[in-house]
């Protein structure tokens, strides 16, 4: 946890693209100038902050969508598998779904508990494909495949590769073939040190396409 | 695999079940989960699935149970195992019993995702090998002919061979064997095949009907005659002419009909002057025209002019091999002209199938296709859709000869669908004779 920081730190100078007024709290008048397309991210225990702005700069760049900074949320204890000595990812997804949160298009959670789900052994990150929320680890992100801490820079790169993946999954987007595509299954890090911060042509336009509707949805819904 | 790969998750466990269908979402397959087997095998009746993740520790019904009925029926759908740690041996024995891997829980992300590749790629593979087959599969055909056993690979060459000659042409082939069908695929690879192919049945008619049907009358030529009309062989000119059932043909026209083969020009009934004829003959008959020829009733100079080429038909019994592509064929045909939602034949029906001696040949398999279709439940016919071919009706011998006859007569006028030449033939007795049998006792189709 981090319990002295509130959304973006007001002495620094705000992250390229994260909405300066985000918090779980905002406004009246905040909510009324936040744009439509927005990705709230939390924090779920305790977690480096710069690793929480890297991933904010990366969504708002690559996705081109505001997102704001929300008041950190512990951990669910249920989530905690005491056989398996991790976390189930998907209960933490019903815990994001469930707060309070309703202003966000999209909810991001990060943490840096070891998250796996009922059938598979870990994962980087969860998110139901066209859901609202996702969640994303750096459990296995820092560290090289032979054990040795991985480089800073490689670090927060893999975890802005597992967010952006995870968070264009809740745009609808599927797994991708492509090679060097963000949306490709990586199920290692040497595989996820494969792929590219971008997103293929194909995998970019259904992502645009998608976010077009979204919007327009959206709009007609207010 | 056609549209979106459909994968199928069986195993008991919900969470499971939504852990393993929400990764599959992700990935863009068309996933459904089912909590049994029973419900799996229900589920498998509705719909292909090109994979389908199979626990095999379950309630109701074990994995290994559930993977046997899929081998059975649906053998192309790729199978993966799901099993506990610990139980390994029952693994092995799915893999014996045609399982494609197993996994065991919690998998490995990189296993199960290069699993998941792997067997999905060898599926596309087996996919277009069938696509492949269907291509050799039309190699098969000749026109509306279809056979890959050696007897009618042999057929469709000699039809390729007789093709473009002007010979006449005698098919024998019992009942129901496609002997106009091997007609149509002569004249389509004719140089006549921009001209009219004409068939007829000389079993369907009396001799005065025939008589008139084949050359045709001048206006008064005879009582009712009140206008002019054109014979089959006047009609034929510049195409085929196909004759079947030529055996049934009475001695006085086979006269008439040889002059005009020798002769090459006709005169219709009443009318003074001849028509000059130019139509190749084919004829068929499901007799042995050498009896009849020693009978008395089939003329020696008439068999000698129509059998410059003489084709055997083979038997639907002689070409078993054959049975499946042709039942399929069918299937296909019956599927869409009464819109059903059947798209195969199980393993074990198709082999009762080819178990059957079918006395009426193809006509007789299209029949039983159809009506199968017809009656179907579920998207697959099974052994009980084809179990009345097989069904003998427990009838009690009967004492007197009468009866005897009545029942035999019944039972292969049945077989013939009431072609009454047909069943005349087989019985050997003349069409008149059994008219008068078939008043006599009564019978009704």
């Amino acid at each position: 946890m981090n319990p002295g920081r509130r959304g973006p730190v007001a002495d620094d100078p705000p992250a390229a693209g994260v909405h300066p007024g985000a918090t779980g709290s905002s406004s009246k008048e905040e909510t009324s100038m936040r744009p439509l397309l927005t990705v709230g991210l939390v924090a779920m225990g305790h977690l480096a902050e710069v690793a929480i702005r890297v991933v904010a700069a990366n969504l708002q760049t690559i996705l081109g969508i505001h997102v704001d900074i929300l008041e950190p949320l512990e951990v669910p204890r249920e989530s905690f598998l005491t056989q398996r000595q991790q976390y189930d990812a998907g209960l933490i997804l019903r815990h994001l779904a469930q707060s309070a949160l309703p202003c966000h298009l999209r909810i991001l959670g990060i943490t840096a508990i070891d998250l796996c789900v009922p059938i598979l052994t870990y994962v980087y990150g969860e998110a139901e494909v066209g859901g609202r929320v996702a969640v994303v680890s750096d459990f296995r992100l820092r560290q090289t495949d032979d054990g040795f801490p991985a480089s800073l820079d490689r670090y927060y790169e893999r975890l802005a590769k597992v967010a952006l993946h995870e968070v264009a999954h809740t745009f609808a987007l599927h797994h991708c073939d492509g090679p060097g595509c963000l949306m490709h299954f990586a199920a290692t890090l040497k595989q996820l040190d494969r792929v590219k911060l971008l997103f293929c042509d194909h995998c970019e336009f259904a992502l645009r396409m998608n976010l077009k509707q979204i919007l327009a949805d959206s709009t007609k819904a207010t | 695999m056609t549209g979106r790969i459909k994968i199928l998750v069986v195993d008991d466990e919900l969470i499971v079940r939504e852990s393993l269908i929400g990764w599959l979402k992700k990935t863009g397959y068309e996933v459904a989960g089912a909590e049994g087997g029973a419900r799996a095998i229900e589920m498998l009746s509705e719909r292909d699935y090109d994979l389908i993740f199979l626990d095999i520790k379950m309630p109701d019904m074990s994995g290994i149970e559930v993977l046997q009925h899929i081998r059975a029926n649906y053998p192309a759908s790729m199978v993966i195992m799901i099993t506990a740690y610990g139980s390994v041996e029952n693994a092995v024995e799915a893999m014996k019993l045609g399982a494609n891997d197993y996994l065991m829980k919690p998998f490995e992300p990189e296993q199960l995702a290069l699993l998941v590749e792997r067997l999905l790629q060898h599926k596309r593979l087996l996919d277009e090998n069938l696509m492949l087959r269907e291509r050799v599969a039309a190699r098969m055909r000749c026109q509306d002919l279809i056979g890959a056993s050696p007897c009618m690979q042999q057929l469709f060459n000699i039809i390729e061979e007789v093709a473009t000659a002007e010979s006449p042409v005698l098919l024998r082939g019992e009942t129901g064997t496609g002997k106009e069908l091997v007609a149509k695929a002569i004249h389509s690879r004719s140089g006549r095949c921009y001209g009219p192919f004409i068939p007829i049945n000389c079993g369907a008619f009396t001799e005065t009907l025939l008589e008139s049907e084949l050359f045709g009358h001048e206006s008064g030529s005879f009582t009712g005659a009140t206008r002019a009309k054109k014979g089959r062989l006047e009609i034929a000119q510049g195409g085929t002419l196909f004759l079947d059932e030529i055996g049934e043909i009475p001695l006085k026209m086979q006269v008439d009909l040889l002059r005009v083969l020798e002769e090459k020009r006709f005169h219709r009934v009443g009318a003074t002057h001849d028509t000059p004829l130019d139509f190749r003959l084919i004829c068929a008959t499901h007799r042995d025209l050498n009896k009849e020829i020693q009978r008395g009733t089939f003329r020696q100079d008439f068999y000698y002019r129509l059998n410059v080429i003489e084709i055997e038909v083979p038997p639907l019994r002689l070409r078993v091999e054959d049975i499946p592509v042709l039942a399929e064929h069918f299937l296909e045909q019956f599927r869409k002209e009464t819109n059903k939602p059947v798209v195969g034949i199980q393993q074990h029906a198709m082999k009762l199938l080819e178990a059957y001696q079918w006395p009426g040949n193809v006509r007789e398999l299209e029949n039983v296709i159809e009506r199968a279709v017809v009656l179907a439940k579920g998207r697959y016919l099974t052994r009980n859709d084809f179990a009345f071919l097989f069904s003998t009706p427990a009838q009690t011998i009967p004492h007197s000869l009468k009866e005897m006859e009545r029942q035999h007569i019944e039972r292969l006028l049945k077989l013939c669908n009431w072609n009454i030449s047909k069943a005349a033939g087989l019985l050997e007795i003349n069409r008149v004779t059994l008219h008068s049998k078939i008043k006599k006792y009564g019978l009704h189709p």
